[in-house]
């Protein structure tokens, strides 16, 4: 077993762009995993029975042994040496430790495999804060404003060391700044950008400044050239504010999308449907490896959503018997089949799978139950925005996963989830498995206790199943379960003893092999036909263009890499991102739109694409995604109070000069005339005029029209600036296209540092003949 | 001979460069810098120099209108000379100033463009009509004719204003014959100036070269051009012959007349006198005069007929927020009071004004602008609230030129604010 945390803290280092370093933590993992191995093989006290490759970790060593034949492992002479006895079984009395009492005490799963239920609850725990702390964006701040002292007129440059010297316009007793602060040192024009300085000395009749950077030759020319005053800023003025961003990045120490990253089915099919190379590929593969070292150990040890089926089957699952079912019914391979047909659907490019897939479920599950609660408790349940009905049939949906452990415990994972079955499929090569010993005296308890309907009648294992989690091993009384190398034969059991009634394939298998393989590919395609037909038509230049998240991919290919895990909802702040119901039918079920008459995208946030597990939303650096498209305002002349002369409002233009766009400016309308042609002061509006080259989308003005003129004051029955998405008003590209489309917008910086030049005295000569004044006409 | 004088001084200059930092330039804002003249462009006014700043070298050309003197080669060139010294700022008491140091000043400073009118864009939309016909054809559009696109685009705008005054630059540049076009263009630059960036030494150089062809609030502009650069008298001459006006009588408040200023205001004779009477009342008040502004207010009250109920509405609040602040003034003492952040609201041009003022340790120490309506005459929103920092007493601040209403309003909301209780 891999140790999860330690995985985890690798798989921070997984980030799109940095290639090698992706590609040193897979390695790293994989290399792990094999460590693992080889320290577990070790571990084994059973010398007794040999094994090239050994898994076991149901912790024998606190059991009483029964055949105590030859010195234990090395571990277990360490752990006995470094750990108090009382830890440990009495060799004497054979009576049970301290730690085994405990486990007892928790329950059978945990005595029987305590390793497995922590790293089960290390991971749920790490999602959860994944989820509900890191993707939760409100405690971000903004920077305040900081100390400012204005009113400072430059006097003198002090050419050998550079320090600018400064006089106050009136003598202070006090200052606000002391020797040794960094301080950024502007003039009233807001155009040039502020010096970075310390201060070298301060009193009240001036202050000496030494630049952080040698001088540019345009910070010279202002300070000499210029008459107007300097003011100091303890903080940078006009930097563009970063709080949301820089709260999610000081957060994220693993990704937040980790455990969405390492669910192969959201990355391989998104692939498939985009037909593109997807960069979580590298986590699925990785994943798909350590699987094959520990078939199934996703199902069994990481995935949270497991381990949320396990919470409810203990809690409602064992008190509901009612709906129970008996035996192996058709439902057996519906994993395999609806894997086939999401696979086949993602061949005809559309992107079902995240309807279904492990993580995208639980992730959606959270949202749309835990968020508003989260957000109702703790900022106040008018800031939930109303569900839609998208949203009732993800919660349906979660709640039926879990409902489903009322058939039986683990439904859900042992016949329903595909990403379960990519698993499946993966343990086809698989190096490890469950053997059973010749010891076995077939007391049936190996059967009763398996999760996962793994173990055959007679004792063996279903390969495709056994996620590993060792609970038989714990619970067998003759120690008879390993967990070794796949080609081990050392002293097995025999085979179908007692008879199993199984055969590899009978009549009835295969008819329903048949059937589900034909159910399958028919429901892909059928799939795929249908949310072409009922979708988002995007060849109609009618059909609704909802506004997307910036960043996001051109709409066909956001729509067939979109998951729909939810993630960007939960780091928006304010709820910007809401989903879709079925405005562009299945197809964008679920996908994140902006919803600006709710909020406005926030101008120091870029988290969405931070999150997004596919590429869909690309993770745009601030200074990117504040330049980047999503729409266009558009003004509706005739509702707009000035547009239609009934008062004075300049809500959208405030918010946008407040948010730093300056998107939006004045023109004055119905101004009247006097006789002579002239205008009569103090007549006509000031109206709105979005200026498109500036306007990104970020629907702040739609907000706040909304919510003041629409809901508050009942003036208008909709905002009367609305964004608008579609060509030309969003900018959308691949990631090979914004690598383009950034090398144009933000050219490398191609100023030379000035270099010293030589005075060349020929051709610098001033020309002093012919005239008395070599400046010429003064 | 002349061939020898020639090779001397280029001998000289060799030996003075080669000895760089021998040179000096003294810019006009006082700062110096020693290092070489690398070559003088006579024909572009720069002048190229070489300076070792913090060990790193810097070839730089200086345009001659920034440069006070040149020492070079061991000689003094005064290129530009010094101007007095300039106060600007409306917030200040203006600087007292002769007639001719006024008249220097206009000439002198008021004839160079600023510093940024070279880096602003010119732009326009290409359908304007740059002959500026008056009066303009019949109907309104601001995308052909000058005056409109001012009023539309250019005045609602501060991002515009720069390239505003560009825009008449270019006017000036095409428009050559039409001695009237060019003195028009020239009245609305000085009013540009005026208006957009208090800057009243050009403002007022433009408006005395439009001859006087513009109108009233330009006539007294160029007046109150004058007070702000420090010489009453001239301000008053040129007064005297304006008609009666609010902007007449406004100023003639802010210059401290208020005494010809309430005579005036007294005889008018006017069918809608809330303004006037409102004007009277922030005259009084600005002067002092508590009880008699609030007999003006209380005259706005009771006076007939406004353009209609909306305006009747905005000044009766007007008058009835000053009311209610002055009573307040007498109660207030910005020492006692509480830690916090006190907020209210007043009525201004358009609408409330909100304010959220900071005190701490009996001390305003912040007064922040929370909400406002008003469209244009934002300076009064920052200039105001500095104001009250700096005097920490509400009834010494001065009303910012031509925004009178919103600078009363700030007043009015402190005022409002500072004598309820601190917000939770």
């Amino acid at each position: 077993m891999i140790s999860p945390a330690f995985a985890l803290q690798i798989f921070a280092f997984l980030h799109p762009g940095s290639d090698w370093k992706t590609l040193a933590a897979a390695a790293a993992i994989v290399a792990s995993c094999v460590g693992l191995i080889a320290v577990l093989t070790k571990f084994s006290q059973r010398v007794r029975s040999s094994a090239a490759l050994r898994l076991d970790h149901f912790l024998p060593f606190v059991r009483k042994r029964r055949f105590p034949t030859g010195p234990p492992a090395l571990l277990v002479r360490w752990a006995h040496r470094l750990l108090p006895a009382s830890f440990f079984f009495d060799p004497t009395t054979g009576a049970e430790g301290t730690l085994r009492r405990l486990c007892r005490k928790m329950g059978p799963t945990v005595l029987a495999a305590p390793l497995r239920r922590i790293v089960q609850a290390l991971c749920f725990i790490t999602f959860l804060t994944l989820f509900f702390i890191v993707c939760w964006p409100y405690n971000a701040r903004p920077v305040a404003d900081g100390r400012v002292s204005d009113g400072w007129s430059f006097r003198e440059i002090d050419q050998a060391t550079g320090e600018l010297r400064f006089a106050p316009a009136v003598a202070r007793a006090s200052s606000l700044f002391a020797v040794n602060d960094s301080v950024f040192l502007a003039t009233q024009n807001q155009d040039s950008p502020s010096l970075p300085a310390r201060i070298v000395q301060i009193d009240k009749d001036g202050a000496t400044l030494l630049p952080a950077d040698p001088l540019s030759p345009e910070s010279t020319q202002e300070l000499l050239l210029g008459t107007g005053t300097w003011t100091f800023h303890e903080i940078e003025p006009g930097k563009w504010p970063s709080h949301y961003a820089d709260n999610l990045a000081s957060k994220e120490k693993l990704p937040a999308d980790t455990f969405l990253i390492l669910d192969p089915l959201v990355s391989i099919s998104t692939a498939i449907a985009s037909r593109s190379w997807v960069w979580s590929l590298i986590s699925a593969g990785v994943i798909l490896i350590v699987c094959i070292l520990i078939p199934r150990g996703f199902c069994g040890y990481l995935c949270p959503l497991g381990t949320l089926i396990d919470l409810f089957d203990w809690t409602i699952g064992k008190r509901v018997k009612r709906f129970r079912v008996k035996g192996d019914g058709w439902w057996v391979h519906i994993k395999y089949y609806l894997l086939a047909a999401t696979l086949i659907a993602a061949a005809f490019g559309v992107l079902v799978s995240g309807f279904v897939a492990a993580i995208p479920v639980i992730t959606r599950g959270m949202l749309f139950l835990g968020d508003p609660l989260q957000s109702g408790l703790l900022r106040g349940w008018h800031l939930v925005p109303e569900f839609n009905i998208g949203q009732i049939v993800s919660i349906l949906l979660f709640l039926a996963v879990l409902g489903l452990g009322l058939l039986r415990p683990r439904f859900w994972c042992k016949y329903v989830c595909p990403s379960g079955a990519v698993f499946s499929l993966g343990n086809l090569f698989r190096v490890t498995e469950r053997k059973v010993e010749s010891s076995c005296i077939q007391c049936n308890k190996c059967v009763t206790v398996c999760p996962f309907d793994a173990i055959k009648p007679d004792f063996t294992t279903r390969v495709t199943d056994c996620t590993l989690c060792q609970t038989c091993g714990g619970v067998c009384p003759s120690h008879s379960i390993k967990f070794v190398e796949r080609w081990n034969v050392f002293d097995l059991k025999d085979e179908n003893v007692p008879a199993t009634g199984e055969t590899a394939i009978g009549r009835r298998g295969f008819v329903s092999l048949a059937a589900g393989t034909a159910a399958a590919v028919a429901g892909g395609a059928g799939i795929a036909t249908a949310t072409r037909v009922f979708g988002a038509n995007l060849d109609n230049p009618k059909s609704p263009r909802p506004v997307r998240p910036p960043g996001s991919v051109p709409e066909e290919n956001f729509l067939q890499m979109c998951i729909r895990c939810g993630e960007c909802f939960k780091a928006c702040p304010n709820n910007v991102l809401q989903p879709l119901g079925f405005e562009q039918g299945l197809q964008g079920l679920w996908t994140p739109a902006v919803n600006a008459d709710w909020a406005g995208c926030e101008s120091s946030c870029n988290a969405c694409g931070q999150v997004c597990p596919t590429g869909a939303i690309l993770p745009l650096p601030l200074e990117v995604k504040k330049e980047v498209r999503m729409g266009l305002a558009i003004v509706n002349e005739t509702t707009c109070l000035p547009y239609a002369g009934r008062e004075a409002c300049q809500l959208c233009v405030d918010e946008c000069d407040a948010a730093g766009y300056h998107a939006i400016e004045f023109t004055r309308v119905g101004t009247e005339v006097d006789n002579a042609g002239a205008p009569v002061e103090g007549t006509g509006y000031l109206a709105p005029v979005v200026l498109p080259d500036k306007c990104v989308g970020c629907g702040l003005c739609q907000t706040r029209c909304s919510g003041i003129n629409a809901d508050q004051k009942r003036l208008l029955t909709k905002s009367a600036i609305i964004i608008e998405a579609g060509d030309g008003r969003e900018d959308r590209f691949t990631q090979s296209g914004y690598e383009h489309w950034k090398k144009n917008r933000f050219p490398p910086d191609v100023r030379q540092p000035e270099s010293p030049s030589e005075p060349n005295v020929n051709s610098a000569a001033p020309d002093v003949s012919g005239s008395d004044d070599p400046f010429g006409d003064i | 001979m002349l061939k020898l004088t020639r090779l001397f001084a280029i001998i000289a200059f060799a030996l003075s460069a080669w000895f760089a930092g021998a040179d000096e330039i003294e810019f006009l804002n006082g700062s110096k810098l020693d290092g070489s003249v690398i070559a003088i462009h006579k024909a572009e006014r720069e002048v190229e120099f070489e300076a070792v700043i913090g060990g790193k070298s810097q070839a730089i050309r200086y345009p001659y209108p920034k440069i006070h003197r040149v020492v070079w080669s061991g000689k003094e060139y005064i290129v530009t000379p010094k101007p007095a010294p300039i106060a600007t700022t409306t917030a200040q008491q203006p600087t007292s100033r002769s007639q001719t140091e006024v008249e220097k000043l206009i000439a002198e400073v008021g004839s160079t463009p600023p510093d940024w009118l070279a880096q602003t864009p010119l732009e326009f939309p290409k359908s304007l009509d740059l002959k500026w016909p008056k009066p303009p054809p019949k109907g309104w559009d601001n995308q052909k004719n000058v005056g409109q696109y001012i009023w539309d685009k250019i005045n609602p705008n501060s991002a515009r204003w720069k390239s505003g005054v560009k825009l008449m630059e270019h006017l000036l540049e095409v428009n050559t014959a039409d001695s009237e076009l060019r003195e028009r263009i020239m009245a609305s630059m000085g009013s540009m100036y005026f208006r957009f960036f208090q800057d009243y030494a050009r403002a007022a150089y433009w408006w005395e070269q439009s001859e006087g062809i513009g109108d009233i609030q330009d006539a007294i502009g160029l007046a109150e051009c004058f007070f702000r650069l420090g010489n009453k008298q001239m301000a008053r001459a040129k007064l005297k012959s304006a008609p009666l006006s609010l902007a007449k009588v406004k100023l003639l408040g802010d210059m401290g007349e208020t005494r010809e200023a309430l005579k005036i205001i007294e005889s008018a004779r006017m069918s809608q006198p809330h303004e006037l009477y409102l004007t009277a009342g922030d005259i009084c008040r600005m002067d002092g005069k508590f009880k008699d502004a609030i007999s003006w207010y209380e005259k706005v009250l009771i006076a007939p007929n406004a353009r209609n109920k909306e305006y009747e509405k905005r000044y009766h609040n007007r008058a009835q927020n000053s009311i209610d602040s002055i009573k307040r003034f007498e109660l207030l003492d910005i020492g006692k009071l509480k830690d916090g952040t006190y907020s209210g609201s007043a009525m201004g041009y358009e609408g409330p004004v909100n304010i959220a003022a900071t005190v701490v340790s009996g001390r305003v120490e912040k007064v922040e602008i929370t909400g406002h309506k008003e469209k244009q005459y934002y300076s009064a929103l920052a200039d105001v609230p500095a104001q009250i920092i700096r005097k920490q007493d509400l009834s010494k601040v001065e009303a910012t030129s031509r925004a009178t209403i919103t600078a009363v309003a700030v007043i009015n909301a402190t005022a409002e604010a500072l004598t309820g209780t601190p917000d939770e």
